[in-house]
């Protein structure tokens, strides 16, 4: 993110205040918007494009239920403008379930019950989802860390961890298989 | 009994039974006592959940609330003209919009809307209403309010002085409530005593943190009710509190609940409801509104914050003689659950523990400072702090390991409550401790630690009880009907209860109940739960009772539905049950006598914490938790609740610091005000789960919602105690207090 804002910032004029237009690939499809250059991707999720998964909590980068993730990477969408993800690929937690099937994750989410309320396990799930797409093999620690800025207060903790590892055993039994 | 532990229930699925008995089969086909998924798992790990902030409506129109953000003032004039003036503004109202103006879970001493004076710097002042959010925002900032301060009372010791300004002119005090327990002769137990322990405790605000802010869609529908979509933890008294505001009659009135984002207790007052409601009622559009998370903060209420003064005596062979507490709880500025928090408080200082001599004065006072109200474990965890910080300097001063000291004190059957009513039976409290002291072999050797020079560990036992339902008196009950579909074969079951689900899984147990009763397969079963028009008074989803009631409600109607389905020929088959738990009594206001509990549950916990002694921080390594919880309607969710009540526990005594100063919240935020992240959770959390059932609780259950916080604080300040020497009696445990604790010891 750090180095978009600033390639920008040195070859770009003033943007906004009004809305300008902004092409977004979110979850595989291509969406033209008009917003405001302030609007943060968090936002234009939730208000322009319906998807309502990932959640506002905070709005200022200290929980990350608004965690989703901008090419293969995860990112505070709160934190991020809609128009730094021009040309970007943005994967919510909408898209993780394919033809009807779970994803590993989803389904040891399920199978540990890591979560009570669930407002955070969108955020949480994303988080894990680019630990798990970069690293097949995380260990316990791999997998607090991914989570360490996502606040659960249900405390759901334990279970999310152990739902992490037990999603990488899935993963990794699916590809042996 | 039975018992597990709860680092093994997987989630348990109804497979084939090959070869096995009818009878063994029967067991497996039962459901109360299995790990089944949430009935909303699905969608939650999809993220299609929709909670109150994800609902919208085409023609819908934005709200903000104008809150006081100051602690007590005079409205002099509200100058709206600039506001009004403002592209996209609809409309703004104050207190004259108001038909009712007055609010309050118990006693309606809340206005909707500030009209005169400002109380605390989360009153309500004004709304705006405008076509888009951003409108609403400009126009909020355009509002005038000409305002006189007047001092502010913040310190609940000062609240009741002379020169004290009263902030409920009709009451003539800021004294709320007050209660006592007289039993025995005090005096004499103290001379009895060979050793007295006498300290003064501090517990804090604790602000619930729910992931989920205030959030709601108010609309008319086609005719022409009010209707109010949010998530809280009573819809029906919600309901009631909105149509006595705006002077509709109660079927007016339609209260949807979504699935909430938490709720802990915080969402037991009213917060946003009323507002919206009014906001609709008047503009006859959809409004929206979603709080900002330091609206949240300022504006939804607190836990207590507690002042608790013990003085206990006890013989050199480790007998209580003598309980002796005064408590002083900071209301804040309207009554909210206060009054009850202080019976909850005033009957449970005591600690599960037998005493013949107990003097107990407690108080609640208004102040400026923000409202106080339920939150997990209602007035339990402050007052047991205290007392279990008193077991274990008693432990200490008469050389006697803590657990064995406990032992010789704890309740069992027959023993009497310091309010003079038997405890009810079974008493399971010195199971649980001696449970948990099983799983961690207690007294644990601090040798067996490693020691580094700054880091030093130790170990911390402390007990924990609470009561099922809301007792003293209150006229509790719980409502369910059942509607059987079909001919000859029931091919679907309504289930009609108002039960709200904020995470705890409050609608999983009860499809768990509902087939085991009927008999039925979970995919027959349709909940009708969140619209009051449509499904029947449950009560609230709070003191650990939902589980409790709901079972013996839908135990009731399954078999009255049962018998209709014989006898009648009239299809569906429609029967309602209303459960009444065994009745309580309120506390004798001169005495404390009284039978303030339907039941109680148990818990112990033990902690082993590091403290770095250069840095003052504590790491809880691991706890161990034992709990009797009567029957495990769903181990694995079970599990989940205690671990999570825990973790709020050992954040309410370490991270969680809500800083006042002068009527003003300094930490309203997830910057400032900490709460426990997944690195903060102890490595190891065990939790035994004992099954010694309870005569009253459906198949035994008793409650466990609120059990897992109440003894983290005291367990992990003992084990402090045990690393370094030095009691710690005000939470939290800030890094600050720790290593000034620490320096004040040669
Ligand atoms: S909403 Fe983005 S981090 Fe909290
Ligand atoms: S499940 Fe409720 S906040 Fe994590």
């Amino acid at each position: 993110m750090a180095k978009a804002t600033k390639t920008k910032r040195a070859s770009v004029t003033v943007r906004g205040p009004h809305k300008m237009p902004v092409h977004l690939f979110v979850n595989r499809q291509d969406y033209e918007l008009h917003v405001e250059p302030r609007r943060t991707l968090l936002d234009a999720l939730r208000k322009d494009l319906g998807l309502t998964g990932a959640k506002k909590v905070c709005d200022e980068g200290t929980c990350g239920a608004c965690t989703v993730i901008v090419d293969g990477k995860p990112v505070y969408s709160c934190l991020t403008l809609a128009i730094e993800c021009e040309e970007k690929s943005i994967e919510t937690i909408e898209a993780l379930a394919q033809d009807g099937k779970l994803h590993a994750l989803q389904q040891a989410f399920i199978e540990e019950d890591a979560y009570q309320c669930g407002f955070c396990t969108p955020g949480q799930i994303m988080s894990l989802k680019a630990l798990l797409d970069e690293n097949p093999n995380p260990t316990l620690d791999d997998v607090k860390r991914a989570v360490s800025g996502n606040l659960c207060r249900c405390g759901a903790y334990p279970k999310i961890f152990r739902a992490g590892l037990r999603a990488a055993e899935i993963l990794r039994s699916k590809k042996g298989a | 009994m039975k018992k597990f532990s709860g680092t093994e229930p997987k989630a348990q699925h109804k497979g084939a039974s090959d070869g096995a008995t009818a009878v063994q089969e029967r067991e497996t086909t039962k459901l109360v006592g299995q790990s089944i998924p949430r009935v909303d798992a699905i969608d939650k790990v999809l993220g299609k959940t929709q909670y109150p902030g994800d609902l919208s409506r085409p023609d819908m129109v934005f709200m903000k609330v104008l809150l006081a953000r100051r602690p007590h003032a005079r409205i002099k004039k509200i100058d709206s003209s600039a506001t009004l003036a403002t592209p996209g503004v609809m409309a703004v109202f104050t207190a004259s919009d108001v038909p009712c103006n007055e609010y309050g879970l118990i006693e309606p001493d809340q206005p909707v809307l500030c009209g005169d004076v400002v109380r605390y710097i989360g009153d309500k002042v004004a709304l705006v209403i405008a076509q888009n959010e951003h409108a609403a925002i400009i126009g909020r900032e355009r509002l005038v309010v000409d305002y006189e301060d007047l001092p502010a009372i913040t310190d609940p010791r000062r609240a009741l002085d002379s020169s004290a300004l009263i902030l409920h002119a009709a009451k003539k005090t800021n004294l709320l409530a007050q209660r006592r327990i007289r039993k025995g002769n005090i005096e004499s137990g103290f001379t009895k005593a060979d050793v007295i322990v006498e300290s003064e405790y501090v517990t804090p605000h604790q602000e619930h943190a729910y992931l989920q802010p205030e959030a709601g869609l108010a609309y008319l529908d086609e005719q022409g009710r009010v209707v109010i979509e949010t998530a809280a933890q009573w819809s029906h008294d919600d309901r009631h509190q909105i149509a006595h505001a705006l002077g509709l009659p109660q079927d007016q009135v339609r209260v949807i609940y979504t699935y909430g984002g938490g709720a802990f207790g915080g969402k037991e007052d009213v917060s946003i409801q009323i507002v919206l409601a009014l906001a609709a009622w008047k503009l006859r559009k959809p409004v929206k509104l979603i709080w900002d998370r330091d609206e949240s903060i300022i504006g939804h209420h607190k836990r207590h914050p507690y002042i608790i003064k013990a003085k206990w005596g006890a013989t050199r062979d480790g007998k209580l003689t003598a309980i002796q507490m005064d408590l002083l709880s900071d209301a804040g500025a309207y009554a909210s659950s206060s009054r009850e928090v202080l019976n909850n408080a005033t009957a449970m200082c005591t600690g599960p523990y037998e005493c013949e001599n107990v003097w107990v004065d407690s108080r609640a006072v208004y102040t400026n400072n923000p409202t106080c109200g339920a939150f997990r474990g209602f007035g339990a965890p402050q007052v047991e702090f205290a007392a279990e910080m008193q077991m274990n300097k008693l432990a200490e001063a008469l050389d006697m390991d803590s657990v064995e000291l406990r032992k010789k004190n704890l309740w069992r059957n027959g023993s009497i409550q310091a309010t003079g009513a038997p405890v009810p039976e079974p008493v399971g409290v010195i199971k649980v401790l001696e449970a948990a002291a099983r799983a961690a072999a207690w007294p644990v050797k601090k040798s067996s630690s490693k020691r580094l020079e700054t880091k030093k560990r130790g170990f911390g036992v402390a007990c924990g009880f609470k009561n099922v339902g809301y007792g003293f008196g209150f006229d509790e009950k719980c409502t369910v009907t059942l509607e059987l579909h079909g001919r000859s074969e029931i091919e679907k079951v309504v289930v009609r209860a108002g039960a709200s689900d904020a995470g705890q899984g409050a609608h999983t147990i009860l499809t768990q109940f509902v087939a085991d009763a009927l008999d039925v397969p979970l995919e027959k079963i349709q909940l009708v739960t969140g619209d009051t028009s449509e499904a029947d008074p449950v009560g609230s989803c709070s003191a650990s009772r939902l589980a409790f009631m709901l079972g013996q409600a839908v135990r009731g109607a399954a078999e009255l539905a049962k018998e209709k389905w014989r006898t009648q020929s009239e299809r569906p088959v429609k029967a309602t049950y209303r459960f009444k738990p065994r009745p309580t009594t309120p506390l004798d206001p001169e005495t404390g006598r009284g039978d303030p509990a339907i039941s109680y549950c148990y818990a112990a916990q033990i902690a082993e914490v590091e403290v770095d002694t250069a840095t003052g921080q504590v790491t809880v390594l691991k706890l161990i938790s034992a709990h009797d919880v009567g029957k495990a309607v769903n181990p694995q969710q079970l599990i989940g609740q205690i671990e999570g009540g825990a973790a709020q526990g050992l954040g309410w005594a370490t991270v969680e610091h809500f800083v006042m100063k002068d009527g003003f919240v300094m930490t309203p935020n997830f910057t400032l005000y900490l709460i426990p992240t997944v690195l903060d959770v102890p490595e190891i959390m065990n939790t035994v789960v004992l099954e010694d059932p309870d005569p009253q609780g459906p198949q035994g259950a008793r409650g466990v919602g609120e059990m897992g916080l109440i003894p983290a604080a005291p367990a992990l300040v003992a084990a402090v105690h045990d690393a370094t020497g030095v009691w710690f009696d005000q939470l939290p445990l800030t890094p600050e207090r720790v290593l000034k604790g620490l320096q004040s010891v040669p």
